[in-house]
């Protein structure tokens, strides 16, 4: 039994139950040592959870890199008004495609991360608000909490410790912005999803008004590993800096494809040459996306230099996020590519700023024209200027996200660009 | 005394209450940090973006309509990088925006027009085709240009907030967002929408009766109160040409706020009606004959002179100022004193404005009826104004009108007096038996003040041309009273008229123009209206 | 479920090493048929199901779908807190999401139905228009594109004889695109009904075709 592709450069963590049907069976997952590491929490204090966690250096998987135990101990500590804890599965980035297997291959690690979660930071109800289109995932999502209800670790009095937490599996219905946590936050409430205006922090008003925390899912699966064998086995893994382990989706032009987990820091050549297989058809590296479409784009060469984690990516000018690693050979259209990427933004600006709302429409209908053949060397300039306003003024860094490849790809690869707006010309002038 | 921060906003130092935004702050040394989704009267989503400042040690640009003051706080408002992303901001705007400006309603009075003008880029950069949402009736007095919308989304805070009947929304999304109702089912039957008309910082939102109907730049706004009803709005009268061409609000936090409801704003027409009594009346023989005004306020002296001691019943008006009824009391007095009463249609209910709940078109739907209280009169009559004068119409002595429209009276009412005077606009049928009909101005005409519900007199000036020989009733009352002994009620100005003649009613004691201020004041005593249907 | 032979070509079929059943990869076999009431509150009746059988005038709601309501109601602080849920669920009934629709669900949840238009809107898996038996979503974004999708979405559309967003004239299949599906490693990704088809190229569209019309209704 074998996930589609495996490599024996990975440890796996997070990961033993890809491709095995019976991790998602409750007994199984019990007998395998699964809900021990709720058992042991819920033998601790709540603060001395969180000290685990914070111990540990776990960062958000999400993209941000926050630090875990950091964001929980935000969590005010006086039990006044409900707190909620809230599982981010609106996986939506793309390029990213680790949450849903996650879910639908060990749903208990998860529910029990979320427990831990919640007993950690007092929270008596946890969403996981899963991403509308997972209806497969969703459902094995559901019947599992179901069967951790039915078995005593969900809902009252679990495992006789007296406390209450209920595990609510919320379904979204098609906005790549709920991925932001105040999008998520508003879309939880019945709400079109729009970010919210930060401060307040959703520790302090979160959704329902309520203090709330918000966290990924690949985050909350790492946590029953780090509570059973304690944050020095973890730091053992990954760097100093970035401790663990992170699954890495890697799709595109590689001839293996898939999830792979690797130590944070890994480089990424290695992960394309060997772990992949390398580059399909033999073909020449020319770019890489390293951490799913809103960062900038890496030429072959800052590719080969480029250490998978928070700062090495930083290092060569662009950023891990959810270490959603597009692989893309000679062969590739960059200016399509790119156009395709803005249109996806354009397409799920939610339409709150400006900048945003009419500045991801205006960059894609100019990438669209050069494209086609009808664009001029000042549409470049225009769109590096335009783009550059779009960072950094809005609420929420959708925007940002329109400019890196923009920006990246017409740094890095004018050529292309340029190619399209002469051959355009030659058509115009004859 | 609230506590006080300090900051330097564009290199001078301000104190303000903590908590002040710094857009807020910023209006405190003359600073108008451009900006459309924020609106002192609603929620601030801080998404036009527009209001982008500097502030030292932020890492980015803040929303200065929700960045709070703080003490040492450093902001630059017209830096470069400010004014960079507010040119930005306006050539974002500018890539879907029509330049339909010369058919827009909204032109001469558009922000969009205004900041493009004052910061915006020189020549918009976009070569691509624009987004076209067309037209859409959204019921009500309302048209929407979606072309022209900016998504600053007052319009749909103001209905969900402020209105709270949540009839407009924020369909679809991204740049393809656009306001819309709920299919068919528009603003109808809503009271307060006119309001989504002003806060529309561009032409986005029309009003129906305004469309096309005169340029922002030829219209001459005068400060007024609204006279539909007790709640004393403060509004603006847009004139062109002499005639009203649309009424809008104006700021009062202790009345209207921004708002002012759409019964009040619909009602002007008739400020603008024809039909005016131009000149003095006086009847001699069986015939009405136009005089002057000094030969016809001599010829009533001289009848007045005649009549000894005369027992006198008089109907007021609550939509007369309280200036014209302290000149008519004036008179009255120097007549021997009379017994006065005023009619006013009243409505079933309150329609309070929930958001904003001092704020109600009441059932009164008179200006004035604490003026007239206040003045002595009596209220009779039904909610419709109707009846209640049968006292008067059958009277012997003196019977004095002031702007009643005597509409449900007979022809031959007070036709036993010994003398009917009539003050008014028009000359009704009920007025065809008057020994004299005076011509006066409507409240639009002249200067004065009211008295609302809650007994707050309020100013308002004149924004229109009386026709012909029309004059405000203070000064042709104040000049009779004063003939016949009240030297006092010579007066030559409304100023003048409210100090001489509020000084004679306890409420008004101690009470002059200068006093009122834009907010107007509360009188010493609280009125509560009785009589008849109160 | 289908009783027709057909091996999923999804990316255990052909790629890799991995040999599992269709039903061990959609965990079909551990969830089994979900009841309509869709079982415990806190899991199932969130479940934007999509049925290849519609009813447009269905009632919202009676019976098994008023028990899962009001599970849903249960689960939140608010009731407006329901209201993706509850759209999921009247979509699940009735094909898409009408504007009666929107209006009963406003009452339902004391909601202004302005304010559910907006929030029905803002979301693309509410449809706003009836569509076929079976919608098909093929993800073109940028992962799948650069293994072919746009090849891809064109077989969809010439084998149903449809253009982008139009339902085929026999009411079986209506084509759209989608944005990242999230199965990025097996592309191209396509979204039909509630199942993920991956690893999908342009030869195999005619056979997912024939697969989900022998179907019948399940």
């Amino acid at each position: 039994m074998a996930y589609p592709y495996v490599s024996d450069r990975e440890v796996r963590i997070i990961s033993t139950g890809f491709g095995d049907p019976e991790q998602r069976r409750i007994d199984t997952y019990v007998d395998r040592g699964g809900y021990g590491a709720l058992k042991k929490a819920l033998g601790l204090e709540p603060g001395e959870v969180v000290d685990i966690v914070k111990e540990s250096g776990l960062r958000g998987r999400g993209g941000a890199g926050f630090p875990t135990g950091v964001k929980w101990s935000f969590m005010p500590k006086e039990k006044n008004k409900p707190h909620y804890l809230i599982c981010n599965a609106d996986e939506s980035e793309p390029g990213t495609f680790k949450d849903r297997e996650l879910i639908r291959w060990d749903p208990h690690q998860l529910i029990e991360g979320c427990l831990i979660g919640a007993h950690a930071m007092g929270a008596e109800h946890v969403y996981i608000y899963c991403r509308g289109e997972f209806f497969e995932a969703t459902q094995v999502l559901a019947k599992a909490v179901e069967d951790a209800y039915a078995k005593g670790y969900a809902g009252e009095d679990i495992l006789g410790s007296g406390k209450t937490i209920d595990v609510t599996v919320h379904a979204g219905a098609g906005a790549y912005i709920c991925g932001e946590e105040t999008g998520l936050m508003n879309s939880l409430e019945g709400r079109r999803g729009q970010p919210r205006v930060k401060p307040p922090f959703p520790a302090q008003v979160g959704v329902f008004g309520m203090p709330s925390t918000i966290n990924n899912v690949e985050t909350l699966c790492a946590v029953p590993h780090i509570v059973t064998n304690g944050p020095d086995w973890y730091k053992e893994h990954g760097t100093e800096k970035a401790p663990g382990t992170k699954l890495f989706c890697v799709s595109g032009h590689v001839n293996k494809p898939g999830n792979y987990e690797l130590p944070l820091g890994f480089p990424l050549a290695e992960l394309i040459d060997d772990v992949c297989g390398g580059v399909r058809d033999g073909n020449a590296l020319k770019a890489v996306i390293p951490g799913g479409s809103s960062v900038p784009i890496l030429n072959a060469e800052e590719a080969r230099a480029c250490a998978l984690d928070y700062d090495g990516c930083v290092e060569v000018g662009t950023m891990l996020g959810c270490a959603s690693v597009i692989v893309m050979d000679e062969t590739t259209d960059m200016v399509k590519q790119a156009r395709r990427m803005v249109d996806f933004y354009a397409h799920e600006s939610c339409g709150q700023c400006t900048p945003c709302r009419e500045g991801s429409a205006w960059t894609a209908k100019m990438m669209r024209r050069i494209e086609e053949g009808r664009g001029t060397e000042e549409d470049l300039d225009t769109l590096m200027s335009a783009t550059q306003e779009m960072v950094g003024t809005t609420i929420c860094v959708l925007s940002d996200s329109v400019a890196a490849p923009v920006q990246s790809s017409i740094r890095k690869f004018r050529d292309e660009y340029l190619a399209l707006i002469r051959r355009g010309e030659r058509v115009g002038a004859a | 005394m609230a506590e006080m921060v300090t900051l330097t906003i564009d290199g001078r130092e301000l104190s303000v209450p903590k908590g002040t935004t710094i857009l807020e702050a910023a209006k405190q040394i003359g600073t108008e940090v451009p900006h459309y989704c924020y609106h002192p009267g609603m929620s601030s989503p801080a998404m036009c973006r527009l209001c982008l400042v500097e502030v030292e040690g932020a890492p980015k640009p803040m929303p200065s309509c929700i960045t709070t003051a703080t003490d040492g706080q450093v902001v630059r408002t017209q830096s470069e990088e400010a004014l960079g992303h507010r040119r930005a901001v306006l050539e974002f705007y500018l890539v879907n925006h029509p330049l339909d400006c010369p058919i827009c309603d909204m032109s001469g009075e558009c922000h969009l027009q205004d900041y493009t003008h004052e910061e915006g880029p020189k020549h918009g950069r976009s070569r691509e085709p624009k987004r076209v949402f067309g037209r859409d009736d959204f019921g009500g007095d309302v048209l929407f240009y979606g072309d022209r919308c900016v998504m600053c989304t007052r319009c749909v805070r103001f209905m969900n907030e402020v209105e709270q009947d949540s009839r407009l929304t924020v369909v679809e999304r991204g740049s393809r967002s656009v306001i819309d109702t709920f299919f068919d089912e528009g603003l109808e039957g809503t009271y307060w929408h006119g309001n989504i008309v002003d806060v529309c910082p561009v032409g986005a939102l029309v009003s129906k009766d305004f469309l096309h109907k005169a340029r922002a730049w030829d219209l001459d706004h005068t400060p007024s109160i609204c006279p539909g009803c007790s709640q004393g709005c403060n509004i603006e009268l847009h004139t062109r040409d002499n005639l009203v061409q649309r009424l809008k609000p104006r700021e009062n936090l202790d009345v209207n706020g921004w708002w002012m409801c759409d019964y009040g704003r619909m009602d002007y027409e008739w400020m603008n009606a024809g039909g005016r009594i131009e000149a003095p009346l006086v009847r001699r023989g069986d015939t009405a004959q136009a005089a002057g005004w000094k030969d016809a306020l001599g010829t009533l002296l001289d009848r007045v002179r005649g009549l000894g001691s005369p027992t006198v019943k008089a109907v007021a008006s609550p939509h007369a100022s309280n200036e014209d009824l302290g000149a008519l009391k004036a008179f009255l007095d120097a007549l021997g004193g009379a017994e006065v009463v005023y009619r006013g249609r009243r409505a079933e209910d309150e329609v309070v404005l929930k958001g904003f709940p001092s704020l109600a078109r009441r059932r009164d739907l008179t200006p004035n009826a604490t003026g007239a209280e206040l003045h002595g009169a009596r209220r009779v009559g039904s909610d419709e104004a109707t009846g209640g004068l049968d006292d008067v119409a059958t009277h012997d002595g003196v019977v004095v009108v002031l702007g009643d429209p005597l509409d449900d009276q007979p022809e031959d009412f007070a036709k036993d007096a010994s003398l009917f005077v009539y003050l008014g606009q028009h000359a009704p049928p009920a007025a065809n038996g008057a020994d004299f009909v005076l011509p006066v101005t409507t409240f639009a005409e002249q200067e004065g003040t009211f008295t609302n519900h809650e007994g707050r007199v309020q100013r308002f000036w004149a924004g229109m041309v009386a026709p012909g020989m029309a004059r405000p009733p203070w000064l042709v009352l104040g000049a009779l009273a004063a003939e016949l002994g009240d030297t006092a009620a010579a007066v030559r100005t409304a100023a003048e008229a409210f100090q001489s003649f509020g000084s004679r009613i306890p409420a008004f004691e101690g009470l002059g123009y200068d006093d009122l201020g834009t907010r107007g004041a509360i009188v010493n005593e609280t009125v509560a209206i009785t009589g008849e249907g109160a | 479920m289908s009783d027709v032979p057909f091996k999923n070509p999804g990316w255990a079929g052909n790629t890799g090493e991995f040999e599992l059943s269709e039903d061990e990869v959609r965990g079909r076999d551990f969830v089994g048929e979900r009841p309509k009431h869709a079982g415990h509150a806190s899991g199932a009746p969130t479940m934007p199901y999509m049925l290849p059988e519609k009813n447009p005038e269905a009632t919202l709601f009676e019976g098994e779908y008023q028990e899962r309501f009001e599970k849903i109601l249960s689960r939140y602080p608010t009731k407006r807190a329901a209201l993706l849920p509850t759209l999921n669920l009247a979509q699940e009934l009735r094909g898409y999401v009408s504007p009666e629709s929107m209006d009963r669900v406003a009452e339902l949840l004391d909601l202004a139905p302005a304010y559910v238009r907006g929030v029905a809107t803002f979301y693309t898996m509410y449809n706003k228009r009836p569509v076929g038996r079976y919608l098909v979503q093929v993800c073109t974004n940028i992962s799948c594109n650069l293994c072919g999708a746009d090849d891809v979405l064109s077989a969809f559309l010439s084998d149903t004889d449809t253009e982008l967003g139009e339902t085929s004239e026999d009411g079986n299949f209506t084509v759209i695109e989608a944005e990242c599906l999230a199965g990025c490693g097996f592309p191209t990704c396509v979204q039909i009904n509630s199942e993920y088809f991956e690893n999908v190229t342009p030869d195999e569209v005619p056979k997912i075709l024939e697969h989900l019309k022998s179907r019948g209704t399940s």
